[in-house]
């Protein structure tokens, strides 16, 4: 009895270390025979790459990063056990990179040439490739860094926003109503001008064509008259017409102050003729009144009828001293 | 006066009952720590122990593991539909059988088993005198009767949570494979993807802890037994729920003092 406990105990025991420790190989593809290849790469930084992370060849799973090392002189080197069948590419890189959205990171391995057109990561890569012995590498940018810039953005997005939230309250909600409105309105109205003065526009433009035709014909004309100019300036006529220019100008000018004289004479006598007639004014209006003699004379019928009378009278007397000189005049010499 | 002194007085009962208590603990651990030395008693009970512990626990292990693996990956696939790739799946019930589940789920049901073993089997034992026998005889009782069963559930606690990881990892391949769209490579993927041998040691550990846990208090509780049928089925009792109280707290205390601030990768 006690036998058979110690052999069950035993086996129970053993059969599950075995297991335990068989499923943890398997889990961590541990090379107990020492079938793969040990490969070194060199790196400036690694990023999130971790021990058993995978190693990829043309896409596909050929090993698993053993283990990761600080180096000298700032450098990181990342041991890789790499299946033995596996063909390298003739100049081999090793990228480490996401190889999902979730954090999980993989080491690549690519020919030279097939590099993204990165000048970051192709700088890293010139630099690690200085060290013979070791496989060059470089670290991409993970989705941690992307998200990050585009959290960055997103909070500024997010802070325009709320600026923009606290500027349009409803007042400005209404004035933009207001001028949204207004802008409709306005454009109903332009719609309007526009179906009416079309024939107009029609009209105009076809006018503004008739223009431009002419203007054309004319800076034709002012071509050719250049040219005339340009012929005539080679044969001093021009200069003989820039005299004769002086010579009109310096009359014009002379014309212009005997006229400047005359103006201002003539103001003078302006101001007289209207002082003439502010006093003649006056003088007719005292008359319209009946002031005054003349006044009197025009305005007061009496008064022409006693003159009437008085001249009739003065005729009656001139033709009484006509005919009867001796009853009015008496010469006597002592 | 007098009215307000009662509340004070049951808490101050309650205060040096609870320092008694952890105090006959501490001394009954201390008490068995010190009859190790006399191998010769309990030596020839050890594999015993081992075997009714340990070994005659392993199908109700394997069986809460498999039915644990299965009923985890179903979950996941559930959880991840649509946004995270069903490889995860393998992450999932790698992490939570090894860290979690298999030590707690083991551990709970090994208190119910074994706890509750040892209570009545030691507490019949203290009701009918045997114990008493043995001292007459010269015999240490926690040399001949503690020691070979504390060894016992520390050895063999482990062994038993180990065989319910693989049981309930494969449990749970098996089932990604048969009843979810997941291949069983993409499966190993995701079980690779964050595996780290820490994961197992420190499953193991707790499960040791659990194991000297559920064996200390079965056996206190056993010894302690008084009053007939009675005393040994509330002893039985005692032992159940100290045992599964006494798991989730250390669980939370490895936790605090071993998970906290490491990384999962």
């Amino acid at each position: 009895m006690k036998r058979s406990n110690d052999l069950l105990v035993g086996g129970v025991v053993l059969t599950v270390i075995v297991a335990l420790v068989a499923g943890i190989l398997w889990v961590k593809q541990t090379d107990i025979a020492g079938k793969r290849d040990e490969t070194v790469a060199h790196f400036r930084d690694v990023g999130n790459a971790r021990v058993g992370n995978s190693v990829v060849v043309r896409g596909v799973v050929a090993g698993r990063i053993e283990g990761i090392e600080l180096a000298p002189e700032g450098w990181v080197n990342v041991r890789m056990r790499l299946d033995p069948s596996v063909q390298m590419p003739s100049d081999p890189v090793v990228l480490l990179n996401e190889s999902s959205l979730f954090g999980d990171w993989q080491a690549t391995i690519v020919e030279r040439r097939a590099l993204p057109n990165d000048a970051s990561l192709l700088r890293d890569v010139a630099d690690a490739s200085r060290d013979r012995g070791v496989l060059p590498g470089a670290s991409q940018p993970g989705i941690g860094k992307l998200t990050a810039v585009a959290g960055q953005i997103a909070g500024d997005v997010a802070s325009v926003a709320s600026r923009f939230g606290t500027a349009f309250d409803d007042s400005a909600a209404r004035a933009l109503h207001a001028s949204i409105r207004n802008v409709a309105d306005l454009s109903t109205t332009l719609r309007d001008i526009a179906q009416s003065h079309a024939s107009d526009l029609d009209t105009l433009s076809g006018q503004l064509r008739g223009a431009v035709t002419t203007l054309n014909r004319a800076a034709g004309v002012v071509e050719i008259t250049a040219r005339r100019l340009d012929s005539a300036s080679t044969s001093d006529q021009v200069r003989l017409l820039v005299d004769n220019f002086s010579q009109a100008s310096a009359e014009l000018r002379r014309a212009a102050t005997q006229v400047r004289d005359l103006t201002q004479r003539l103001q003078t006598t302006q101001t007289r003729a209207e002082s003439f007639l502010a006093s003649g004014d006056s003088v007719l209006t005292k008359m319209n009144r009946g002031q005054g003699t003349l006044g009197l004379l025009l305005n007061d019928p009496s008064v022409y009828r006693h003159a009437d009378s008085v001249l009739s009278e003065l005729h009656t007397l001139a033709a009484d001293i006509r005919a009867n000189p001796k009853r009015y005049i008496s010469v006597r010499l002592f | 006066m007098t009215t307000l002194l009662i509340p004070i007085e049951r808490l101050g009962g309650a205060t040096s009952a609870g320092i008694e208590a952890v105090g006959r603990a501490a001394r009954f651990v201390g008490e068995s720590a010190a009859s190790v030395r006399d191998a010769s008693s309990w030596r020839g009970q050890v594999v015993l122990q081992l075997r009714r512990l340990g070994v005659d626990s392993l199908p109700i292990a394997a069986f809460i593991a498999l039915f644990t693996g299965i009923v985890l990956a179903l979950l996941a696939s559930y959880s991840f539909t649509g946004a995270v790739p069903l490889y995860f799946v393998g992450t999932l019930v790698e992490k939570t059988i090894t860290l979690e589940l298999a030590p707690v789920l083991t551990g709970l049901a090994l208190a119910g088993r074994v706890g509750a073993n040892i209570a009545a089997e030691l507490g019949t034992m203290r009701v009918t005198e045997q114990i008493d026998a043995l001292e007459t005889l010269g015999y240490d009782p926690l040399a001949f009767l503690v020691v070979p069963r504390v060894i016992a559930g520390v050895v063999m606690f482990p062994v038993v949570v180990a065989a319910a990881m693989v049981i309930g990892v494969a449990a749970g391949a098996a089932a990604s494979v048969l009843l979810l769209d997941l291949s069983s490579a993409e499966f190993a993927k995701g079980l690779r993807l964050f595996f780290q041998t820490f994961d197992v040691r420190y499953g193991l550990v707790k499960s040791a802890s659990f194991g000297a846990a559920v064996t200390f208090v079965g056996s206190a509780a056993g010894m302690r037994a008084t009053g007939g049928a009675v005393g040994v089925g509330r002893a039985c009792t005692r032992a159940v729920v100290y045992s599964a109280v006494l798991i989730l707290v250390l669980d939370a205390f490895w936790a605090i003092t071993w998970l906290l601030g490491r990384s999962a990768t």
